[in-house]
């Protein structure tokens, strides 16, 4: 918020007529859609090897000849999509109207707006284009994109939608916010440091990503090197002991992956800073593209404090903001609101800026011991097939009846190790109003949670866990589900009782802003 | 601005043991039995008509078929036995499915968060006069909970309580006739 009535702007007025794509909007979307053509292709034609033999097999100028038809086909279809595209204010509602086959009409209540984010790739900073997207309570799928406007309509847009949208949100809920929010205090609250970018590379999940999408890469690779530098004697290189070699080769790899993960989070959060304006928190970054995303506080719904094995070894972490409709796991958490590279204490004063009182993470608790011994049996199993199966493949074996007594305790000491682990691993919290559950043996998330943000609730017994006296308690949240498994019963029971408790008092923090639920005592 | 942060007494809690929970229709145990025999028919079909080249393995072929209708049939007794089970409880700001029978889970949908409701039927299920009642919450990308085994006219009933709640309309106990 800035200080001034959204709803008195001049930004307001000129919105509220027709308006158009900046003309370089067709270039970017030829652009872009070329490049998302060539992502989703790249590791089918060069994996298998496919384009090539295509290419050789059609030729050279064959090929030139079909991409520029191609190119200018998707120029006049860009430039009919240009001309039937125009969007503008109607009060609060943004009204777009676009199809290039079907004309579509979409309106968005500035009440609905959830999350709104600005791109700028590194080719339209001299023209001062942007791509604007907004998203509703519906989440990821309602998102709806502005494919290249001017900035500053972009800013007035933001600014209008956001500003009508937290003073409907204020004018809710004029008993909520503590003092610190109601006084908006503008001002950088982080800033990623070069150090902390570094560290978030090598720290991050990209690093496990990038050699997921290398590895299709390796054999075409290896059979270029043979066939077109057959001169190269690469065994030669390589030194006499098997085993230097083999760690040799890990370390490089590791080495290779570490320098290509670093450049990934130096490419999307350079210059990373997180601006504080009250009720909204604006954060830009990336070295070409730049990004800037606006989180509304009265939409944030999950904070995820999340730390990857090595991040544990190196005291970083990052903060996922979670809103409604966040869904699509790990892989599309790119996208979604990130804090990179905070230590534990960065992260949790960050948590208490945005909920006053729930930053400190507390000790948690464990669940029933019942379910260590049923995480001890579950991996035993599992492990037993995968030896049953080991010596199926190997054919009979010959051990003496003490060998395989050995290999039994190995596997229930392995099983019962890893079970203590996991058991230790899980941990949750009730602090005040707010809820911290934690899951991951390896890489660790911790979901921060005010109890009035669970969506529904189950609570399972299966027989055992009847003839036990535990339940598994699942959390939807915005962000998926929350399990926390083999509570004690009545400890399961009054948890669920005091969420929805929670849930059903919630009178201003209702996510359609207007809906007033009064909670009554019902016994 | 004043900040509220009211002790609760853990004590004076509605709690969810407390609710006394409908059953759903009777007819929803021979519904479902029907929709799960056409499918375990469908599975044994394949199995038994399955093209397998080893002639040694074809001798068994149709044992596999029997032994898959075996597990069928078990599928479908215990089914029978868990649609008889399901019950469901609607308050004034929830609404409690009840399901399973190895494995009891016991759903809770807090009416504030409810979106949309949508009724579903198929073919089977409209010869039985039952209906689906599908909630919706706020980003999920499908429905939150699906109550099954709702006659047609008490699904009706119970959507347009939901509807009127989800207009703002305060909470009105049903009729008795269309209480749950």
């Amino acid at each position: 918020m800035t200080g001034e009535d959204p709803s008195s702007s001049p930004d307001r007025f000129a919105l509220a007529d027709w308006q158009r794509l900046s003309p370089w909007a067709v270039g970017l979307m030829l652009v872009t859609a070329s490049l998302s053509l060539v992502r989703q292709h790249l590791p089918l034609l060069l994996g298998a090897g496919a384009g090539l033999a295509l290419v050789e097999r059609v030729g050279w100028r064959e090929v030139g000849g079909g991409a520029a038809l191609l190119l200018l086909l998707g120029l006049l279809l860009s430039l009919l999509y240009f001309r039937r595209f125009r969007f503008r204010l109607d009060g609060d509602v943004l009204v777009i109207q676009k199809g290039l086959f079907e004309h579509r009409e979409f309106k968005v209540a500035a009440r609905h707006v959830q999350h709104i984010a600005v791109h700028q790739p590194l080719y339209l900073r001299p023209f001062d284009v942007v791509q604007w997207q907004v998203e509703t309570l519906a989440g990821e799928a309602s998102r709806i994109e502005l494919p290249g406007i001017r900035r500053g309509l972009a800013d007035a847009l933001g600014k209008t939608l956001q500003g009508a949208n937290s003073t409907d949100v204020m004018s809710a809920k004029p008993d909520r916010e503590p003092e610190g929010l109601a006084q908006p205090t503008p001002g950088v609250r982080y800033a990623l440091t070069p150090r902390g970018l570094v560290l978030h590379g090598l720290t991050s999940r990209s690093i496990y990503v990038i050699a997921a999408m290398l590895s299709p890469l390796v054999q075409p690779l290896e059979r270029w090197l043979h066939d077109r530098l057959p001169h190269l004697d690469l065994l030669a290189w390589l030194p006499d002991s098997p085993l230097v070699a083999v760690g040799l080769g890990i370390a490089v790899v590791l080495l290779a992956l570490a320098t290509l993960s670093v450049l990934a989070a130096w490419w999307r959060f350079h210059g990373y800073v997180l601006r504080d304006e009250g009720e909204r928190q604006v954060q830009v970054s990336g070295l070409f593209h730049r990004q800037e995303q606006v989180l509304s506080l009265s939409r944030l719904q999950v904070v995820e404090w999340v730390q990857t094995g090595l991040g544990r070894v190196l005291g970083r972490g990052y903060l996922v903001c979670h809103q409604f409709g966040a869904l699509g796991g790990a892989a599309a958490e790119s996208r979604r609101f990130l804090v990179p590279g905070v230590t534990l204490a960065e992260g949790e004063a960050l948590i208490e800026r945005l909920w006053p009182g729930t930053g400190k993470l507390p000790p948690l608790n464990r669940v029933s011991r019942v379910y260590r011994r049923v995480l001890w049996l579950r991996t035993l199993l599992g492990l037993g097939a995968g030896v049953a199966i080991l010596v199926w493949l190997a054919g009979p074996m010959l051990l003496p009846p003490w060998a395989w007594g050995l290999v039994a305790a190995c596997l229930a000491g392995l099983a019962a190790g890893a079970a203590q682990l996991r058991w230790q691993a899980l941990g949750w919290a009730q602090q005040g109003e707010t809820l911290h559950v934690r899951r991951g043996l390896w890489g660790q998330r911790t979901s921060v949670f005010p109890l009035s943000h669970v969506i529904s609730l189950r609570l399972c017994e299966s027989w055992l866990q009847r003839r036990r006296g535990v339940a598994t308690l699942q959390l939807q949240v915005a962000n998926g589900q929350l399990t926390l498994p083999f509570l004690e019963e009545p400890l399961a029971r009054a948890l669920a009782d005091r969420l929805l408790a929670s849930v059903e008092s919630v009178t201003e923090n209702s996510p359609e802003p207007g809906r007033q639920t009064a909670y009554a005592a019902r016994r | 601005m004043e900040f509220h942060n009211q002790v609760i007494d853990p004590e004076a809690l509605p709690t969810l043991a407390s609710v006394p929970l409908v059953s759903v229709s009777p007819r929803l145990a021979p519904c479902q039995a029907i929709l799960q025999w056409m499918r375990w028919l469908l599975v044994t079909a394949v199995v038994l008509h399955f093209p397998v080249r080893d002639e040694a393995l074809a001798l068994w072929q149709p044992w596999v078929a029997a032994a898959t209708g075996g597990v069928g049939l078990i599928a479908i007794a215990l089914g029978w036995v868990e649609a008889r089970r399901r019950a469901y409880g609607l308050r004034e700001h929830d609404l409690i499915y009840r399901r399973g029978l190895l494995v009891r889970r016991t759903q809770v949908l807090p009416l504030v968060r409810l979106q949309h409701v949508e009724t579903l039927s198929n073919p089977v299920e409209r010869a039985f006069g039952l209906v689906r009642l599908a909630c919706f919450t706020a980003g999920g990308r499908g429905a939150d909970l699906v109550l099954e085994g709702l006659p047609a006219q008490r699904a009706e009933a119970v959507k347009q309580h939901l509807l009127a709640r989800l207009g703002g309309v305060p909470p009105e106990p049903l009729r008795a006739e269309e209480a749950p």
